[in-house]
């Protein structure tokens, strides 16, 4: 008897749990890629403060710090982590430029595919905008609160450095809330917005070193 | 005359198969059999370390995190600080392996240079070969394989320094700073045979 009780508890939490990650209709998928579209071409600026989890499997807690970041149309991005380290990258054009607490360094990712995707990925999931690429398989996902979409890369390369790519939007307003970068050993970074500004005006200034 | 310039070379010859730190100390039978290396030593400590890397004039920054997870085992894993893994290392006992290394890095030398480097850092327990002493700080000599490392105990019996030597010349120096409820809080590794220098800070709430 109990273990009928057991596997019917079971059976009813997997469906409860399923039910939190259901796909979206086509129609859905149309709407909201519409509205994440709209939300990301409205962001001329975007200021937003963030708290990453590094989570790794063999860790009791997993690794908080703690930043902000500045997003200035149509590609530049200064992303900072102020908590429990200073560290500074901002993205520009081929390069990134570092500021490693003082220590400031330049890094050419001209060269690199990988890099530059990597890189285009950062940006593009900060403006909420990695629709219709070609390089990834993408899954659109309701859960509870948020839309969700997966983007799992074609190019081995890349599939080598990052199994997954998750990003979650806010369903009222389309605006990315978190993403989450799962690694094939399943290790993954989450990284969550909070106190987002929108067309605020940023100098550029704040993108040079 | 010729005796003189035979003993001059052959002191000479002993001087310099030295390494320069210990070089007029008197070594003597050890003390204590074993020493205890404490800062990777808790099982329910997550060791996370800002680390900074100097290498050939190139600088890149990231995140160390060391975890002992077993009686004999250790991980070592730095990522970068956006999160992505660089290198992961598991040691065993005398068990090395290579868990995941960003193909660039993925070159022999720099994975042995980095796994022994990790290898010293970790390792708890060492046998005393023999023992010097240099104004109150302890030096105990153990053995690793053709070569020696030094281990400097100083006040509280606080493990200061230790430096990894060939029989004539320091190899490696890794240095432990602000050291706190044994925790060090800050670590340097200098390398004196190649260009290559780490700095680690711990991680502060």
């Amino acid at each position: 008897m109990r273990n009928i009780l057991v596997s019917l508890v079971f059976v009813f939490t997997s469906f409860f749990l399923l039910a939190q990650d259901v796909a979206m209709s086509a129609t859905e998928m149309v709407a909201f890629q519409k509205q994440v579209k709209t939300t990301s071409q409205a962001a001329k600026t975007i200021q937003s403060d963030f708290v990453q989890y590094k989570h790794l499997d063999f860790l009791d807690n997993d690794i908080e710090t703690f930043g902000s970041l500045q997003f200035k149309a149509p590609g530049l991005v200064r992303w900072e982590y102020t908590r429990p380290y200073q560290y500074t990258v901002i993205f520009k054009e081929d390069k990134l430029l570092v500021n490693d607490g003082g220590t400031k360094s330049d890094i050419d990712i001209g060269s690199s595919k990988m890099f530059k995707k990597l890189n285009e990925l950062i940006v593009n999931s900060v403006k909420g905008e990695l629709f219709n690429d070609d390089d990834f398989t993408v899954t659109y996902l309701k859960i509870q609160g948020a839309n969700k979409a997966i983007f799992i890369p074609k190019d081995k390369k890349i599939a080598g450095y990052i199994a997954s790519f998750e990003l979650l939007f806010d369903k009222k307003d389309g605006a990315v809330t978190e993403v989450k970068m799962i690694e094939p050993s399943l290790d993954y970074t989450r990284i969550v917005f909070s106190n987002r500004t929108l067309n605020k005006t940023i100098d550029d200034s704040i993108f040079t070193q | 005359m010729i005796r003189f310039l035979l003993s001059s070379v052959l002191l000479i010859f002993l001087v310099s198969c030295t390494p320069a730190l210990t070089r007029g100390l008197v070594e003597f039978p050890p003390t204590k059999a074993t020493i205890f290396n404490p800062y990777f030593s808790n099982d329910s400590q997550d060791y996370i370390y800002k680390a900074k890397i100097d290498v050939y004039g190139r600088y890149f920054g990231g995140i160390l995190v060391i975890k002992k997870t077993g009686d004999e085992t250790h991980r070592v894993v730095f990522t970068t600080e956006f999160g992505s893994k660089i290198f992961d290392f598991e040691y065993e006992g005398h068990t090395f392996t290579k868990n995941f290394v960003v193909p660039d890095l993925d070159k022999k030398i720099i994975v042995n240079t980095l796994k022994k480097d990790f290898k010293i850092l970790i390792q708890e327990q060492m046998f005393v070969v023999s023992q010097l002493e240099d104004s109150g700080v302890a030096i105990y000599k153990t053995a690793s394989k053709k070569r020696s490392n030094y281990y400097f105990f100083g006040l509280n019996n606080t493990l200061q320094k230790i430096i990894h030597a060939s029989s004539s010349k320091e190899k490696v120096v890794f240095l432990f700073q602000d050291v706190s409820k044994s925790v060090a809080n800050k670590i340097t590794i200098n390398h004196h045979n190649i260009k290559l220098d780490i700095v680690l800070d711990y991680f502060k709430k």
